[in-house]
């Protein structure tokens, strides 16, 4: 495993933004026809993830998925094409942009919220069935930590001290519901001792900080010491879906935070300040992802749909 | 010295067979593993996993806390990592509480992933009514059939329930197995039909019903523990009243039409017994599959008994007035052939 640099970081992140805003395309024209949930503004967390997690550690993400999907290596063309309902999709299109599965990356996702940590703890207790050192990284929002599975899969974790690893991407908003409103503590880091679990908040705009507190909750349990809770707060960009109006947000704080606290901005200006590399070199960067991206969406779109007659396949697998 | 013919009933009973099942099923293949409540060093509040932790050993068959919403979500995990889990919920009735990782993950993984993510998943669980009431007495097999992805197997005998335990285990597809709490501890010489349980290894394979009993005049088709009170009607009206043909459905996903539908177009009266809710269920199930395959004008009776939409009560004497037992079964009996 090689840790990659900053600069390589950065470059994850444009990818990942310039990847949701290519989706987001996807929804006035009814290419994607149900609702999108972007992960804009959250790119800090699932880019301080590379580095730290071999092939075989699983991955369990939500329905705000797409960015933990690409950390996890799952092939871009074919997420785009699942999202875009194409046939050539990762699921044939029978998934859609919530339900990503890639088998062999042990990567999956669940469009209800809280249903990921269940299915990442069977992950982590096949890690240690075989033997295998894995881990299992279970993600979740500051929404899905008030649901009774975060309490069964923690406390199972931490009784047979299993590898699971709990990201939470706390952004403060689950749909309307502010993150002060729902939860009875300051911060979720802090549950950590109720489980014998390790526990940290980082700031989630800091790919700088997440690499760190993230590599070390995957050492934490993949040593065999239990389950760890790594909280990133972050800020969710856009509505909850896109084409939510998101009136229950203050406009002018959205847009302050927006400006003010871009996790792609702030790692901008430290590779600037720190004489990474000038200001050309990242435009050319970011001109170079978007271009990648807009052919990657050209192509997918020429793919062509599922054909109908395909609608009943596949609900058993053995046929009938 | 006492000699074991092959003729002699071994006198064990339902539980026995199932982890019977379980243990030769986990010997052939070291994927499978068993999860759930007390499924470990007690065996099964019932005893249907009795032994195995011993042969097996504590991580093989895992007894876990009361989280059935983790443990049930960790067998998809579980299964994507290429184990066969086996999840033990131990009254039906208490699937509410993960019914989510059931519909929602086991059952509809296969179909979101395009066929690429199996889900080798057996939920093994208990239903029926022992005198629970409520909330520890329902057979719910309708719900799950009505829930696209899930086969569901609800034995009737000894011999079926090792047959089908070990069906359920091979199959790439997740099946919930709902045994009869009212089965489980009764000894197969008790029983009239498939009362031998050979010991080596046999699969009865899904989606194929049994006829228990045949019969000329009405086709009875049924399912769990009201197979046995069928039977019971059905050998009693023999040579005296209508010749009733009873159907074993052994499994309720596959539904076995080609059977029922076989016997109805000699038959042309059917009656449908079901332990389960009688509205949107089974039952009505049944009978609309057997109108589009044959027709209307094939039935010239057509009725089913079940629990009609009413929660289970806790007397004797208000059960026995929602169940479909053997008096109810004699009078539908009588109707239809009226």
């Amino acid at each position: 495993m090689s840790t990659p640099t900053l600069l390589e970081r950065y470059r994850a992140m444009l990818e990942m933004r310039s990847f949701e805003e290519a989706c987001q395309q996807g929804v006035p024209t009814r290419e994607v026809h149900g609702e999108l949930h972007s992960a804009i503004g959250q790119e800090a967390i699932a880019a301080g993830m590379l580095g730290s997690l071999r092939e075989d550690d699983a991955v369990v993400s939500t329905h705000r998925n797409h960015l933990h999907a690409l950390a996890k290596g799952v092939d871009p063309r074919a997420m785009m094409a699942e999202i875009f309902e194409k046939s050539t999709g990762l699921c044939g299109g029978f998934g859609g942009h919530m339900h990503l599965f890639d088998k062999r990356l042990r990567f999956s996702t669940t469009g209800i919220v809280g249903a990921s940590l269940p299915v990442a703890l069977g992950h982590a207790y096949a890690a240690v069935l075989g033997g295998t050192g894995a881990v299992a990284v279970g993600v979740t929002g500051d929404g899905g930590a008030n649901i009774g599975s975060f309490h069964e899969c923690l406390n199972i974790a931490g009784a047979w001290k299993l590898p699971l690893v709990v990201l939470i991407e706390n952004n403060e908003w689950a749909i309307s519901v502010p993150f002060s409103e729902s939860t009875a503590t300051p911060t979720l880091a802090e549950r950590a001792p109720a489980y014998g679990a390790w526990g940290k908040r980082v700031d989630g705009l800091d790919v700088e900080a997440v690499t760190e507190a993230f590599a070390e909750a995957v050492a934490h349990a993949r040593a065999g010491h239990g389950p760890a809770i790594l909280e990133a707060t972050c800020y969710r960009f856009r509505g909850h879906y896109e084409g939510d109006l998101d009136l229950y947000r203050k406009a002018d704080e959205k847009a302050q935070r927006l400006a003010e606290r871009d996790p792609l901005a702030l790692t901008r200006q430290t590779l600037l300040d720190r004489g990474v590399a000038g200001e050309a070199e990242l435009d050319a960067m970011a001109a170079a992802a978007s271009a990648r991206t807009a052919e990657l969406l050209e192509s997918v779109r020429r793919d062509p749909s599922p054909a109908p007659a395909t609608a009943h396949d596949h609900v058993f697998v053995s046929g009938r | 010295m006492t000699v074991e013919t092959s003729a002699a009933v071994r006198n064990i009973n339902v539980s026995q067979a199932i982890a019977e099942s379980l243990r030769l099923e986990m010997a052939r293949d070291e994927k499978v593993v068993v999860l759930g409540e007390d499924v470990g060093l007690q065996g099964g509040v019932f005893g249907s996993t009795r032994g195995l932790q011993r042969e097996f050993g504590a991580m093989r068959v895992r007894d876990t806390p009361i989280a059935e919403m983790a443990f049930t979500g960790m067998a998809v995990g579980l299964a994507i990592e290429g184990y066969r889990p086996v999840v033990e919920i131990m009254f039906v009735d208490f699937i509410g509480v993960c019914l989510e990782q059931v519909f929602n993950a086991i059952g509809k993984i296969p179909y979101m992933s395009g066929g690429r993510v199996e889900m080798p998943v057996v939920i093994k669980t208990a239903g029926g009514c022992i005198g629970s009431a409520a909330q520890h007495s329902q057979c719910l097999w309708g719900t799950f059939a009505h829930l696209p992805g899930l086969k569901v197997v609800a034995p009737s005998s000894p011999h079926d329930s090792k047959g089908l335990m070990a069906a359920a285990v091979e199959s790439d597809d997740p099946v919930v197995f709902i045994e009869h709490k009212g089965l489980l501890l009764q000894k197969a010489a008790t029983f009239e039909h498939g009362a031998d349980v050979p010991k080596e290894r046999y699969v009865v394979p899904l989606g194929q019903a049994n006829v228990v009993h045949a019969g000329s005049d009405v086709t009875l088709v049924t399912l769990s523990a009201s197979v046995s009170d069928a039977l019971a009607v059905a050998q009693e009206l023999d040579g005296t009243g209508p010749s009733v043909e009873v159907i074993d459905l052994r499994t309720v996903v596959p539904l076995d039409l080609d059977t029922i539908c076989a016997s109805v177009a000699r038959t042309g009266r059917l009656l449908v017994v079901d332990e389960d809710y009688v509205g949107f269920g089974l039952s009505g199930e049944v009978i609309s599959g057997v109108v589009e395959r044959l027709g209307p004008q094939a039935l010239r009776a057509v009725k089913r008994i079940g629990v009609a939409d009413t929660p289970i009560p806790a007397a004797k004497s208000l059960e026995e007035a929602v169940l479909p037992g053997r008096d109810a079964i004699r009078r539908a009996i009588d109707e239809v052939t009226r």
